[in-house]
């Protein structure tokens, strides 16, 4: 008789995101060494500058945090097979609305202004998932299309606020005001930046995990998100759920503007991201939307983005292998993504 | 401690901080957003940099990422960590990490452009670019007269787009202002704002629209936003005047000139004081046109046009400003 192992699927789900990132680090290897330089080296040095020191780790968490939040913004929505672009534009929108409220409520306790910034914030991202949220629910209005052009919208209005009505006389740069000591988030190991963002988006991980698998929206989300039309006839309120997902994707998007305010910035900077919300695509593909994949994913991606900046200054190994295995990554997984996803997008959503 | 666990791991991984004899400076360059191969502002401050590595012999490292906004403490904290003499950034937005980071290492000295912090290791460079475009606004309203010159007409009137309403630009317009009416001043100058420095589609429709009004000559101190200053005056005909790099190439004989701000010579200069031991912590370098850190480009394409008379007074108004005999209003020293 033989014994079968059951395991959940998302183990074997996880483990071809370790082929991905496995053959991304294959690749980058190939290219090092036909270039001439000495890969392990490079690798092991990489890997001392990301993971090995208490202040290394805290830098790999810190460019982790804002890539953990989009990961689960992105992944929330993917799960259900609604494909929104629009985390980077909510992302920018949150970051305002913390900053906002981090430089006009500097009466307040940090107790108060803290959780009062995060929750503009993620207010901000869900009220910008309304437009394309409803047009996709209700009109059927493509969600790909729309949350790309509507990412120009929200990142063009903040640039516009920081420009004129919020502009800092003085400076060469537009940015808002500084935001008030007490909405600064402390930091966790300092001199690192790392802070409590961390622990917010660490805590947003169970509690996402939760949602996807032991609620009711998450299993209609999961249902849709696997099969429109099975979900439809089993009475899955398709519209309700869409829109739902929209603004919990929003809204986590904007939190994640919030932490790179509250925490790393202190101010609203003109363009400030290097487009982590479109880093959460990758990050939830390769971290095959889940809660648990997305955090993992992130701090791989964390501890290339981190350690990357710091290899230039140990080895002469430039910035582009860190570019070379992002590609790699995100051609895998991207890859995978066509070949599997618009099957089911088609398979008669309507 | 972490230093040590750092250092350590590095050690025994076989690697050293890019090993230098005890005299070796080393110097690094944190670069700006937009990377290396923008063709203008990190281009320039690392070309300074290779020019200085070659003439003195030090040590240099680029150091580039993709988010230098939100890494700032970290790349300033671990440059100074890998031991370098002198660690200069390109961003702007270091300027509040590098206040928390300065203190933190007291033997390495800082440096940050176009913004001054006020610590004791720190050397801030300030252009005049007041002074720049004091030139630039002469030779303008010189040229706007002299209809013998194609595509001129008689009124004078030229005009200036500005990227964002803000005393960092308006420090260029008012120097370019005040140049203008020293020379003559009937001379009306138009002025608009594009609210973006990377929107060519606008500065092109600004100004056509200055075009229309009577400007002939517009000055672009609007970066990326000023490709469309220079194809709007390459397809009417008329002139634009470049800024920060010499942009004269990139519409020949429709770029009248360009005010160029040396950021190669800014990180040059900053290399050479370390060098020679004088690089002074807590202070501020002022570039302006007697130290050869602002100034008009050679008007490659367009001397040939431009009368020689115009082209002498610009030149002895240079050195007038050199020599003290006047000062132009810098709107940020009020």
């Amino acid at each position: 008789m033989t014994r079968t192992v059951v395991r959940p699927q998302w183990v074997g789900e996880l483990g071809r995101s370790f082929v991905t990132f496995s053959a991304a680090l294959v690749i980058g290897a190939l290219v090092m060494v036909a270039t001439g330089r000495d890969a392990w080296g490079a690798y092991r040095t990489l890997f001392a500058v990301a993971f090995l020191g208490a202040q290394n780790l805290a830098d790999t968490l810190l460019a982790a945090t804002p890539l953990i939040f989009t990961g689960l913004a992105t992944a929330v929505a993917f799960r259900a097979g609604v494909f929104n672009i629009g985390v980077e534009g909510a992302l920018y929108l949150g970051a305002f609305a913390a900053a906002w409220i981090g430089f006009t409520l500097t009466g307040l306790p940090a107790g108060l202004l803290i959780p009062l910034a995060f929750l503009a914030a993620g207010l901000a991202g869900a009220l910008f998932m309304l437009i394309p949220g409803a047009l996709r629910a209700y009109l059927r209005v493509d969600e790909i299309v729309t949350t790309i052009m509507l990412n120009y919208v929200a990142i063009s209005f903040t640039s516009y606020l920081v420009n004129y009505p919020y502009a800092v006389p003085g400076l060469a740069n537009a940015m808002s005001p500084k935001i008030a000591l007490a909405a600064q988030l402390p930091r966790l190991l300092p001199p690192s930046q790392l802070n409590l963002a961390l622990i917010v988006v660490l805590l947003l991980v169970p509690l996402v995990h939760w949602l996807l698998s032991r609620t009711t929206l998450g299993y209609e989300l999961r249902a849709l998100g696997s099969n429109p039309i099975f979900a439809r006839w089993s009475g899955v309120p398709v519209p309700a759920v869409i829109l739902q997902v929209m603004l919990l994707s929003g809204f986590i998007g904007g939190l994640a503007g919030a932490g790179q305010v509250l925490g790393v910035n202190y101010r609203f900077v003109d363009n400030f991201s290097p487009g982590y919300g479109f880093d959460g695509i990758t990050i939830a593909l390769l971290g095959r939307n889940t809660a648990l994949g997305s955090l993992i994913a992130a701090v791989l991606l964390g501890a290339l983005r981190s350690g990357g900046a710091t290899l230039e200054l140990f080895v002469d190994i430039p910035k582009d292998l860190i570019l070379i295995l992002e590609a790699t990554i995100i051609f895998f997984v991207t890859a995978e993504f066509v070949l599997t996803f618009p099957r089911r997008r088609h398979a008669g959503v309507h | 401690m972490t230093v040590t666990a750092v250092v350590l791991a590095v050690a025994l991984l076989g690697l050293s901080p890019t090993a230098a004899g005890p005299n070796i400076k080393k110097v690094a360059l944190i670069i700006a957003q937009g990377g290396l191969g923008d063709r203008s502002y990190n281009d320039s401050g690392y070309a300074g940099l290779t020019k200085a590595a070659q003439d003195f012999g030090v040590q240099i490292k680029a150091i580039e990422s993709r988010d230098p906004v939100g890494q700032g403490e970290q790349l300033l904290r671990q440059a100074a960590k890998a031991g370098f003499d002198l660690v200069i950034t390109l961003e702007f937005t270091h300027f509040e990490p590098l206040a928390r980071v300065a203190p933190d290492f007291p033997n390495t000295k800082f440096s940050i452009l176009n913004i001054a912090v006020e610590k004791p290791n720190v050397v801030s460079v300030i252009f005049k670019e007041h002074e720049g475009s004091f030139l630039a606004g002469a030779l303008a309203a010189m040229v706007t007269k002299d209809t013998k010159i194609p595509g001129i007409n008689p009124r004078k009137i030229i005009g200036v787009i500005g990227g964002t309403k803000s005393v960092g630009i308006d420090k260029f317009i008012v120097g370019y202002e005040e140049g203008a009416k020293f020379i003559d001043k009937e001379t009306k100058v138009l002025v608009s704002y594009s609210n973006s420095f990377g929107d060519p589609a606008k500065g092109k429709e600004l100004t056509l629209a200055q075009f229309q009004q009577g400007a002939d000559i517009v000055y672009q101190v609007a970066g990326g936003t000023g490709e469309g200053v220079i194809a709007a005056a390459k397809e009417t005909g008329r002139y634009a005047i470049g800024v920060d790099s010499d942009q004269d190439y990139i519409a020949p004989g429709h770029v009248l000139t360009s005010m160029l701000k040396r950021v190669d010579l800014a990180v040059y200069d900053l290399v050479k004081r370390l060098v020679q031991g004088s690089l002074k912590g807590g202070a501020v370098i002022t570039l302006g046109l007697k130290e050869g850190g602002v100034g008009l480009s050679e008007m490659k394409f367009t001397r040939h046009i431009i009368p020689k008379a115009y082209v002498d007074r610009v030149e002895q108004l240079r050195k007038d400003i050199i020599a003290g005999k006047f000062k132009v209003t810098d709107i940020t020293q009020k």
